[in-house]
């Protein structure tokens, strides 16, 4: 395999040479420093690479230019185009100009370098027989034939239990927008399908600053998509790493969720999935709520979908595990595990299983929380009570709650992750 | 800023390349220096987000911190928070502790 690194920092080309070296150690890579040359001209031999990864900011040069150059010619290979995190325009404008696959420089791991330069590399045999390749090239396929007016769907970026996630923008202006096609299985069950078209007619409707902006869903030849907003902050899951969120900061994040959770609450909608990757941040800090239950509960995707074993036993309210009916005070319940594990950085419950897990948030009474956090047990035990009767009614009364208990804990910055 | 802070975990298969990332940190401390004596904004704007690329691949998430607010800072013209943020990192750079898994 050969490889061509266009990166003007020295260190970033150092350690991607490691880590394609650490994968295939016969691969040839060659550096090329814009600040020393300019771009590669006819001469040049392109077309010997197999993939080329481009940086957008080139120290002299313009990355974005340099792609629309270099992809005019007929020997250029695949392109990885670097990019930098909270600046997705930069994304959707590569995607455009023809890159191949697009990665954010600040989140770019080992893992995924090498993910990307596989998928960009498989012979059509190794697409076939690998399953996970295959998912994923099945997943480029569909984004490709949906058809939204007025949108480009340009790129797979997740896959979920529910819905493929594909990076888009509006055609009018490059705005980044996320369209979600849902997965097949969901679409074929009718009744679920008419609720997910009128629950989310009502959340595209509501105008929450809390709450994701929808901005149209529809069908296109048995396709169900939702095109919504583009979260350049990430999600929870990113900022919480396995670490505790400083109180005030938790306190606040959470006040936020209230917030959400009062507007859609107030629309009769229930969320009925909250976790951490259902949180999601803007450029501005600010927090909204993604990805309603919706589809959750008539499918077994979630719990059968890579990633999500436990993913969303661990939030689950006692009577979502006794599949009762449910009502506001379940996500009562799950924002409250959520505020435990903001602040003490733990789960509320482990186990091996995802049935260990549902078990325990019905039968087991959690560990207090540490004690330099006591002072948040009052507030823990009420939002997580296993009896429904017994919790906070509903989003208005916990945000009482926090005014009368907590009014002097104001974060002392507002974190923005950009 | 904690003593936490001041640690870093980098993967073992490229400690060899640590000594010339820290090297270029170096270099590109006094570039910062340079450039905000000239009042050179875009060459500030530059080196603040090369930082804010490299740092968080390494495993130097608070380099990528300091670069992002270098990058904001030269947008601004702030001189005053450059130079507080370049002093920052000068105390950053000195007190790193640097440990392989």
């Amino acid at each position: 395999m050969r490889i061509l690194l266009i990166d003007d920092d020295e260190d970033l080309r150092n350690l991607l040479s490691r880590y394609i070296r650490g994968q295939w150690p016969d691969a040839q890579i060659d550096a090329y420093d814009p600040l020393e040359r300019s771009i590669p001209d006819e001469s040049f031999p392109l077309g010997s690479y197999d993939v080329l990864v481009l940086d957008y900011m080139l120290g002299r040069g313009d990355g974005l230019e340099w792609l629309k150059v270099l992809k005019q010619r007929a020997d250029c290979p695949k392109v990885l185009f670097l990019t930098g995190a909270g600046n997705e325009i930069i994304a959707v404008r590569a995607m455009k100009a023809g890159a191949d696959d697009y990665q954010r420089k600040q989140e770019l791991t080992r893992d995924r370098l090498i993910s990307s330069i596989r998928e960009l590399t498989a012979t059509e045999v190794e697409r076939t027989v690998s399953p996970e390749l295959a998912a994923r090239m099945a997943g480029h396929s569909l984004g490709a034939k949906v058809h939204i007016p007025g949108i480009k769907v340009l790129h797979l970026i997740g896959e979920g239990g529910t819905a493929r996630v594909y990076l888009a923008s509006r055609e009018d202006d490059d705005e980044p927008l996320v369209v979600k096609i849902l997965r097949q299985e969901i679409v074929l069950n009718k009744k679920a399908l008419e609720r997910f078209m009128e629950e989310y007619s009502m959340v595209e409707r509501l105008q929450s600053r809390h709450v994701a902006r929808i901005i149209g869903h529809g069908a296109h030849q048995n396709n169900v998509y939702l095109v919504m907003e583009f979260f350049e902050g990430g999600d929870l899951s990113k900022r919480l790493a396995g670490k505790p969120v400083p109180p005030p900061e938790a306190l606040k994040l959470f006040r936020e969720l209230m917030f959400a959770l009062g507007d859609i609450h107030e629309k009769g909608i229930l969320h009925r999935d909250l976790k951490p990757q259902n949180l999601m941040f803007r450029r501005d800090g600010s927090l909204a709520i993604v990805d309603f239950g919706i589809a959750k509960d008539i499918s077994a995707a979630d719990r059968t979908g890579a990633g999500e074993v436990l993913g969303t036993p661990r939030y689950m309210s006692p009577e979502q595990v006794q599949g009762r009916a449910l009502d506001l005070r379940t996500d009562i319940y799950s924002a409250g595990v959520l505020l435990y594990q903001m602040l003490t950085g733990r789960h509320l419950f482990d186990g091996e299983t995802a049935m260990e897990v549902a078990m325990h948030h019905l039968n087991t009474q959690p560990a207090p929380l540490p004690e330099d956090l006591a002072h948040y047990q009052r507030l823990i035990d009420k939002l997580i009570e296993k009896d429904r009767d017994a919790r906070f009614r509903n989003a208005d009364e916990v945000i009482g709650f926090l005014a009368r208990n907590f009014e002097q804990e104001k974060p002392e910055i507002t974190q923005k992750l950009h | 800023m904690s003593a936490d802070d001041y640690k870093v975990l980098v993967a073992k298969d490229i400690a060899d390349l640590i000594p010339v990332f820290m090297k270029n940190r170096h270099k590109e401390l006094e570039a910062l220096r340079v450039a905000l004596a000239a009042a050179d904004f875009e060459q500030l704007r530059q080196l603040g987000h090369r930082m804010k690329g490299v740092g968080n691949s390494y495993g130097f998430n608070h380099v990528s911190i300091l670069g992002k607010s270098i990058e904001d800072g030269a947008k601004s013209g702030d001189r005053a928070a450059l130079a507080a943020t370049i002093t920052e990192y000068d105390d950053y750079l000195s007190k790193v502790q640097i440990a392989y898994e």
